[in-house]
């Protein structure tokens, strides 16, 4: 299939793959942001004559990548997005034809899947638009030719969701968080950073941050907060369950989230978000929608796993302990979607329970194996 | 017709219905056509209320809309009356007949209509025949070499342990679910007969055994709106322990038994009735107990007796009457909470999910 890849933008997946592989790119966002742009490149020089090529040429390219780093969901994410997306404009540039074939094919299957049929369906029929052709023999870059700009547009749609998923999600902050309220954060979201910082516009409120060892990145998100003029107090994540009485909300960051509506969040999550429940206190999980991965029981798969560098729980200056002791760093929680109760996307707000319906209408089915 | 033909082509066919020259709608008995689709072991109720259905549009002389709406309530109702269990079947009927009034079509005549429904109605139940294999595809993903928990027998339960057999290492417990003994007389016979392990546990040891197992999974008479489910009576008690174990409980239901009710509580069930739970009238109790131990015994259907060293097992009897059995429910509803995911042909869902399938369906 590789082969099928023209050269320049081959040579762009493989080195996205191996950036993947060795960690240079790691972060939902940051690879969603570079799986585009290479999507891109790869559209932007394939040669085809049928759209089922392109598709097959972005599959692909997008496969060599999930299986370069499995544990970056984004990116797969990302493929299927953009594969959703090329599929719509297609549909709508060869509109006159290829609705006339499923005219007239209602059956009870369909009734059960799609409910009543609507009106607009049956009429819409007449208008024969397609100026594009497929398999033209004469010719055949000039389906490639008339359908690019359009798909290159579609590509363009994913990249500037990318570029404003902070502002979206944060767009609503101040709805959720109300003055003098106690906020319990943990580990380093840009997310939650933006979200936080958009609610302090409006409200006056105290966030606890619990330090999240070992990568202590809780000590970065305090000083980013304080910075912004938030009230901040920097707890160890030992005291997390004793303060949790004091707090009004948890308000968390994620990895991925699945379609049942659980997530991969960093660790210390599992932690905060059992304490939540023990006290009743709400659990809210800032995410954008690129997050959203179509799988419903990766969890208990072996890429759910993923470890950090031990060096941070134990390091080489200990050395009688290292060679005694197996270290291990786990990177990732899995929170069961029972202990969420809602999702904060650029898409709205939604319970754990819908999410499954946000991931059918974001991607297509067909595409949920790469 | 009763012969279960293994080819699809075959299978299609016998979905075919001979068609009786000079028949009318008067004369076509829907019940006996239910029954007679129904003896193909492949098909399940709400298919074959829908068969029956088709075959009513078929034989139907009706001329308008209005009147072959009318037709087909009254066969579902008359379909309904025949069976003590109507929960399935109304499942069948209710698509059915929300599918015949919202039909767009441009026949130029209604009978031109009437065999394009006809039409309609057989492809869907072909193709239905499929939905077990998708689901049986679909619930592939969360079993690995697993140990489950199944509650009576299921189609769509037994394929889905066959096919994950075939990659996995699985082993199953099944409870015998009485009164009927479903459980026990299909499941262990088909199950061994595959190699899969498999071993019987009462209906009473489902708390003992589920610290043992992985899931649970069911399949399911009807699933509500609500997201509930309703399935044989034990379902719900397995729902409850496997919810305190923290075992996940899947259900799987094919898309035709998604049904529009909202029970509450077990007694909205169209199934429950005064005679369920009632206590029996003092009289005849105690001539009951005035019998002799013996002959009471004597007189209770064959029961499997459990050889046991304590003779106080052998002083009462083991089994029921049937008497005792009719004032026992047989099906019970499943609260959606204490259910994981249905898993059905269009897909993996939430149990809220169901409602949204149902809306498009029959609301608006």
């Amino acid at each position: 299939m590789a082969s099928e890849l023209n050269n320049p933008s081959q040579r762009l997946v493989e080195n996205l793959a191996s950036k993947l592989r060795r960690r240079q790119v790691v972060g939902s966002r940051q690879a969603a942001l570079e799986t585009v742009l290479v999507l891109r490149q790869v559209v932007s020089k394939a040669r085809f004559s049928k759209f089922e090529q392109l598709v097959e040429i972005i599959r692909s390219a997008g496969r060599r990548l999930v299986e370069a780093q499995p544990k970056e969901h984004s990116v797969g994410n990302t493929v299927r997005k953009v594969l959703h997306h090329i599929r719509e404009e297609y549909h709508t540039a060869t509109k006159g034809r290829a609705s006339a074939s499923t005219r007239n094919a209602f059956s009870i299957s369909k009734f059960v899947l799609q409910g009543q049929p609507r009106k607009q369906n049956v009429l819409t029929k007449t208008d024969e638009k397609g100026t594009i052709k497929e398999n033209d023999p004469d010719d055949p870059d000039s389906f490639a030719r008339g359908l690019k700009p359009v798909l290159m547009e579609a590509i363009q749609d994913v990249l500037d969701e990318l570029e404003t998923v902070y502002d979206n999600v944060s767009k609503n902050a101040r709805d959720h968080i109300h003055s003098d309220e106690i906020i319990l954060t943990i580990g380093k979201s840009k997310t939650v950073e933006a979200f936080l910082k958009s609610a302090a516009h409006h409200r006056n409120y105290t966030v606890i941050v619990a330090e999240t060892g070992p990568s202590y990145s809780g000590h970065e998100m305090a000083q980013s907060l304080s910075s912004a003029g938030i009230s901040t107090f920097l707890v160890p994540d030992s005291s997390i369950y004793a303060l949790m009485s004091r707090v009004n909300k948890v308000i968390l960051g994620a990895h991925a989230v699945l379609a049942n509506g659980g997530m991969f969040a960093i660790t210390g999550s599992l932690l905060a978000a059992t304490a939540a429940r023990a006290h009743s206190t709400p659990v809210v999980v800032c995410a954008g929608q690129f997050k959203l991965t179509p799988l419903w029981n990766l969890y208990h798969e072996y890429g759910a796993l993923d470890f950090a560098d031990p060096s941070n729980v134990l390091g080489f200056e200990e050395g009688g302990l290292v060679d005694k002791v197996d270290v291990i760093n786990p990177y990732y929680d899995y929170v069961h979607p029972e202990l969420v109760d809602a999702f904060i996307t650029n898409d709205g707000d939604h319970p754990p329970s819908s999410i499954y319906r946000l991931i059918k209408e974001t991607y297509d089915d067909e595409d949920h194996d790469l | 017709m009763s012969s279960v033909s293994s080819s699809e082509s075959e299978r299609s066919e016998s979905l075919q219905s001979d068609t009786q020259p000079g028949a009318t709608s008067s004369s076509f008995d829907i019940y006996a056509t239910y029954e007679r689709f129904l003896q193909n072991e492949d098909i399940s109720t709400p298919l074959a209320a829908i068969l029956a259905l088709t075959e009513l549009v078929e034989k139907s002389n009706a001329g308008t809309m209005f009147e072959l709406v009318k037709a087909l309530n009254d066969g579902a109702k008359s379909l309904k009356e025949g069976t003590p269990n109507p929960i399935s079947l109304n499942c069948g009927c209710e698509l059915f007949v929300a599918f015949v009034s919202l039909f767009p079509h441009d026949s130029d005549t209604f009978s031109e209509l009437k065999t394009e429904l006809v039409k309609q109605g057989r492809s869907y139940a072909a193709e239905a025949l499929g939905y077990r294999d998708r689901i049986a595809d679909l619930s592939l993903g969360f079993i690995k070499d697993d140990s489950i928990l199944t509650h009576s027998y299921s189609r769509v339960v037994m394929k889905t342990l066959l096919r994950a057999h075939k990659q996995k290492r699985i082993s199953v417990y099944v409870t015998e679910a009485r009164p009927r003994g479903l459980g026990f007389v299909l499941n262990v016979s088909s199950l061994a007969a595959a190699g899969i392990p498999c071993t019987v546990v009462l209906d009473s040891a489902v708390a003992y055994v589920m610290d043992n197992v992985d899931f649970v999974l069911v399949g399911s008479e009807a699933v509500v709106e609500s997201g509930g489910l309703i399935n044989a009576v034990g379902s719900h008690q397995m729902a409850i322990i496997a919810k305190a174990a923290n075992k996940p409980f899947y259900a799987l239901a094919e898309s035709y038994k998604f049904h529009r009710l909202f029970p509450l509580s077990q007694y909205d069930l169209p199934t429950h009735n005064p005679s369920i739970l009632s206590f029996p009238r003092t009289g005849t109790l105690s001539t009951l107990s005035a019998q002799p131990l013996s002959s009471s015994i004597s007189q209770l259907h064959e029961v499997p007796t459990v050889p046991s060293e304590s003779h106080s097992a052998l002083l009462v009897p083991l089994s029921m009457t049937p008497e005792q059995i009719a004032r026992n429910p047989d099906v019970d509803y499943t609260r959606p909470d204490l259910i994981s995911l249905v898993i059905s042909d269009v897909g993996h869902l939430t149990p809220e999910g169901v409602s949204q399938y149902l809306v498009g369906m029959f609301a608006g």
